[in-house]
């Protein structure tokens, strides 16, 4: 009897006591948060079986997530990569609000992995590994972590953007062709993303905000801020990425976060334009010059430290926009460009050049001083780009621009040369302009000239006939 | 023998009675199903069977052996504190006879278990590898399931070349006698270099002896793998290569751009080696640095040796050669100690073999707890003189039976010969096994079970 009391009391009183563990709980963890005694921010947003394992194993966590560290490298020394996505998912896991798990997790991915494999399609899906696991894990446990967000910018911008990687063109294609998909066509309709009317658009926005995890209503503000942007083109994203990074960064993290942003601009503008995805082939979106000159202009007046750096950057994106511009036919804006670039950097310019001698130098080097040979070799390289332009001309009227600019420019060298070389005609002479045009057109449509797809669309375009196949010769009676 | 078969017989019923072997069965088939379910792959064909087969023998060997120590420690140990030991002594059958027939109990548990969950990875892999597209199942039939065997070059004479230099530079230089072991590392170091690199623009070549081979391997692919180290890495991290491959007439030529520091694997076209059975191998290195191609692990060529089943069948049974390996250990343990101490020292050993890559390491670097930075010497000179050969004996001991590595094995396919198998059951269950049973089974006739005290 006594021992049921007891019982009873104790029972009683473990209620009472958690009860008022309860009241003060709350209480407990905001001081607890105010006076900074958290070092890991709670976990939120996590499925049962993490939180229950975060909580159970405390501070062992970090000693198993250790041990799966060192097999990963272990594994990784020996060539051996079928784990590593089992294994990144497990250490990240265990310390899922340690941000700089989730980056070297995925930068191994998408970085050191990748490169180990000869086949295209084999590093796209580490790459792509390496973005899902910062864009789909990191971001879900740390929505305000501006590193993650530049780490996952930097990753379009760098891996999948730049050519540093012999299979960037895999990456592009790939996710311009999932983009594709996703928009239903070249472009994302925000009104339809943000509204979807139809059951398609339904797919297309349930898609977009689980699958790929991004929000059309900061998209078009990200479009209406920078753009238009191509979303096809990982710059897009690069800035994307970047714009939400922007607005939880730290002091000390917004010149990284400005910066993937003012060069993913630069890089959306020098080449921003998907021409054709089949063959890829892209082209400068000059159009988008002017707001990349103000997100130049706008970091350079926000940065107190690294100006310099910036200012050197800008530097370089006037000269190629000058360029560009020229080579475009896009005279006046040429013109205003070089301007610019003079007023702002006198000593980029050397002085009496003009607009376009300064153009042609930028690819040519100094074209004053340049022999036949080369001055042919240079004009049939310009005369290759100018026929593919033509191939193009009919997808992309800037293309059609580029085209003007190039027989321009090439026309500015054959003259050049010519009256240079005026006195010694008879030995030195270049062939005509037009022959030449024409014999690069030949060559390029040779059979083993040029890609064939480029031909095909180039023979359209001109009217010329596909040569009649290769006949054979009657069997012998 | 009929004793020891009744007694294991006995711990056969036991394990029934206790409903263990439905447990542990129902434990690993559930792991068995569940695994793929929750486990990552890389998103290849090939990834997912090769990180399916890791996990399910992983875990079927992690299940199996945690039950093994605890069945071994508690059927003996608690025999013993219960008294029940004591009826069966009196009986006419020696003590180490009882030991040998638990033992045997508890292998041939172990061998119908293991049976069970292997069957079933079996089944699974094929399950699922016959709903793979046809080009899926070629790689996986090609590449993983399937036992294929290695071909190195020979190894070069290095000693008699260093042995020739030394004398030439002992000859040419007065050299100090003290002097002679770093001069012969020295010139050990040149040689292999010398072997081991290919210049930039320069060929690296291998001669393969197939051997009698030839008659088997014809019309079969082979492949090369083949791992090298840059002097100087590039911003891609990709190196040109090309390779010669075959005899001189008929060599095939391919240019592969390869990553550094990694292992690479390409098949050649089947028939490619002489008459006599000599694959030529030429590798140019395209790059503007010197490559390094280790002599140990830098160039292999592999070939089907043999199916994947009876691979499979091996590496399982290399598995259940560990396991009676913990069997024993677990009754040797509670021949002396009660049940739950020799639980406990059981599973300790079994971490102590598990940290052998600690051991190693403390082993290399000569110090257990570092070196102080400032005085370039060992903080605790006094423990690594005490330690340090206690855990050169442990990992002598340790790597008899960690020597073998069927999952690894099996999930590269790799192919487990017979002799492996045969070595494995020599070293883990005659050599070791025995040494831990003598142990066991001297322990247990010594010892006088009346003074083991039943639980109140």
């Amino acid at each position: 009897m006594r021992s049921k009391w007891r019982k009873i009391g104790l029972v009683a009183l473990t209620v009472l006591l958690l009860g008022s563990a309860a009241t003060v709980q709350r209480a407990l963890n905001t001081q607890r948060a105010t006076l900074g005694l958290t070092r890991i921010a709670p976990l939120e947003n996590a499925p049962p079986m993490l939180a229950f394992t975060t909580v159970a194993l405390g501070g062992f966590r970090g000693l198993i997530a250790n041990a799966l560290w060192i097999r990963a490298n272990d594994l990784q020394n020996d060539g051996k990569y079928f784990e590593m996505v089992q294994l990144a998912d497990w250490i990240t896991k265990l310390e899922p609000t340690f941000a700089q798990v989730w980056i070297v997790q995925a930068w191994n991915m998408a970085y050191n992995i990748s490169v180990k494999f000869p086949a295209g399609e084999d590093r796209w899906r580490w790459v792509l590994r390496g973005i899902e696991l910062l864009r789909d894990g990191g971001l879900r446990y740390n929505p305000k972590e501006a590193l993650i967000y530049r780490e996952l910018a930097w990753f379009f911008q760098h891996k999948m953007g730049m050519n540093l990687d012999d299979a960037h063109l895999v990456y592009k294609y790939n996710w311009a062709v999932a983009m594709t998909n996703l928009f239903g066509g070249p472009k994302p309709n925000f009104d339809q993303l943000l509204n979807p009317s139809t059951e398609a658009e339904r797919v297309r926005a349930t898609r977009l905000r689980n699958e790929y995890k991004m929000d059309a209503q900061v998209m078009r503000e990200v479009d209406g801020l920078y753009g238009p942007l191509d979303w096809r083109l990982p710059e897009a994203h690069a800035v994307y990425w970047g714009h939400i990074g922007l607005k939880y960064s730290k002091k000390t993290d917004l010149i990284t976060l400005r910066r993937v942003v003012y060069q993913s601009m630069s890089l959306s503008v020098l080449r921003g334009r998907l021409i054709s995805l089949d063959p890829m082939w892209f082209g400068p979106n000059l159009d988008r010059a002017e707001r990349a000159n103000q997100a130049y202009e706008q970091m350079i007046a926000e940065e107190l430290e690294s100006k310099q750096n910036v200012q050197n950057a800008h530097k370089n994106f006037l000269r190629e926009l000058t360029y560009l511009s020229y080579s475009h036919n896009r005279l006046a804006e040429a013109r205003r460009w070089f301007a610019l670039l003079k007023e702002k950097y006198p000593d980029a310019v050397p002085p009496g050049l003009s607009m376009e001698e300064f153009s042609l130098q930028r690819i040519m080097g100094n074209f004053f001083d340049l022999g036949h040979d080369r001055t042919k070799a240079l004009l049939e390289g310009l005369l290759v780009q100018y026929w593919i332009s033509i191939a193009f001309a009919d997808e992309d009227r800037s293309e059609e621009d580029r085209a003007l600019g190039l027989e321009s420019q090439a026309r500015y060298l054959w003259n050049y040369y010519m009256q240079k070389m005026a006195s010694r005609r008879n030995v030195l002479a270049l062939p005509p302009f037009d022959e030449m045009k024409k014999s690069v057109l030949d060559m390029m449509l040779k059979p083993d000239g040029i890609d064939a797809r480029i031909q095909t669309r180039l023979r359209a375009k001109l009217g010329i006939a596909a040569p009649a196949a290769e006949q054979k010769n009657p069997p012998s009676q | 023998m009929q004793r020891c078969l009744a007694i294991a017989l006995l711990t056969w019923k036991a394990a029934f009675r206790f409903r263990l072997f439905w447990v542990l069965t129902a434990l690993l088939l559930l792991s068995v199903v569940l695994l793929p379910l929750l486990i990552k792959d890389d998103g290849t064909a090939r990834g997912f069977t090769q990180i399916l087969l890791t996990y399910t023998l992983s875990v079927i060997t992690g299940l199996l052996g945690l039950a093994t120590l605890w069945l071994a420690c508690g059927t003996l140990a608690k025999d013993i504190e219960e008294c029940q030991l004591q009826m069966v002594a009196v009986k006419p059958i020696a003590r180490w006879q009882i030991w040998l027939g638990k033992w045997l109990g508890l292998v041939f548990l172990n061998l119908v278990l293991l049976a069970v969950a292997g069957a079933s990875v079996y089944g699974l892999l094929h399950y699922r590898a016959n709903r793979l597209p046809a080009r899926e199942q070629q790689v996986l039939r090609r590449e993983i399931m399937v036992a294929r065997g290695s071909l190195k070059p020979p190894k070069p004479n290095l000693e008699a070349e260093v042995q020739r230099l030394f004398q030439q530079r002992v000859q040419q230089t007065r050299i100090p006698e003290s002097e002679y072991p770093e001069l012969r590392n020295q010139l050990m170091e040149l040689v292999q270099a010398a072997q081991q690199v290919a210049l930039p623009g320069y060929a690296k070549d291998w001669t393969i002896d197939i051997g009698l081979r030839r008659a088997l391997l014809k019309d079969e692919p082979l492949f090369v793998r083949v791992k090298f180290f840059v002097a100087q890495t590039n911003a891609t991290g990709s190196y040109l290569t090309r390779w010669q491959i075959g005899p001189p007439d008929r060599a095939q030529i391919q240019d592969l751009i390869l990553a550094a520091e990694t292992p690479h694997e390409f098949a050649i076209p089947p028939n490619l080696f002489d008459d006599q059975g000599r694959l030529f191998v030429r590798m140019f290195n395209g790059e503007p640095t010197t490559m390094v191609i280790p002599l140990d692990d830098g160039f292999e060529v592999l070939y089907r040796e043999g199916g994947f089943g009876l691979n499979f069948l091996r590496g399982l049974l290399i598995i259940a050669c560990w396991l009676a390996l913990l069997a024993a250990l677990g009754l040797a343990a509670a021949t002396f100690l009660s049940f739950p101490v020799a639980a406990f020292f059981a599973v300790s050993i079994l971490f102590v073999v598990l940290s052998s890559g600690t051991l190693a390491t403390t082993i290399t670097e000569g110090t257990i707890l570092g070196v102080n930075h400032e005085t370039q010497r060992p903080t605790a000179v006094w423990l690594d003189f005490m330690l340090l050969p206690v855990f050169k004996g442990l990992l002598a001991v340790i790597n008899v039976v960690k020597d073998f590595s069927p999952v690894e094995s099996l999930s590269t396919g790799r192919s487990i010969t017979w002799l492996e198998l045969l070595k494995a059951f020599g070293q883990i269950v005659l050599f070791m096994g025995g040494c831990v049973a003598a142990l066991g089974m001297g322990i247990l006739t010594r010892r006088e079970l009346a003074t083991a005290q039943p639980q109140v």
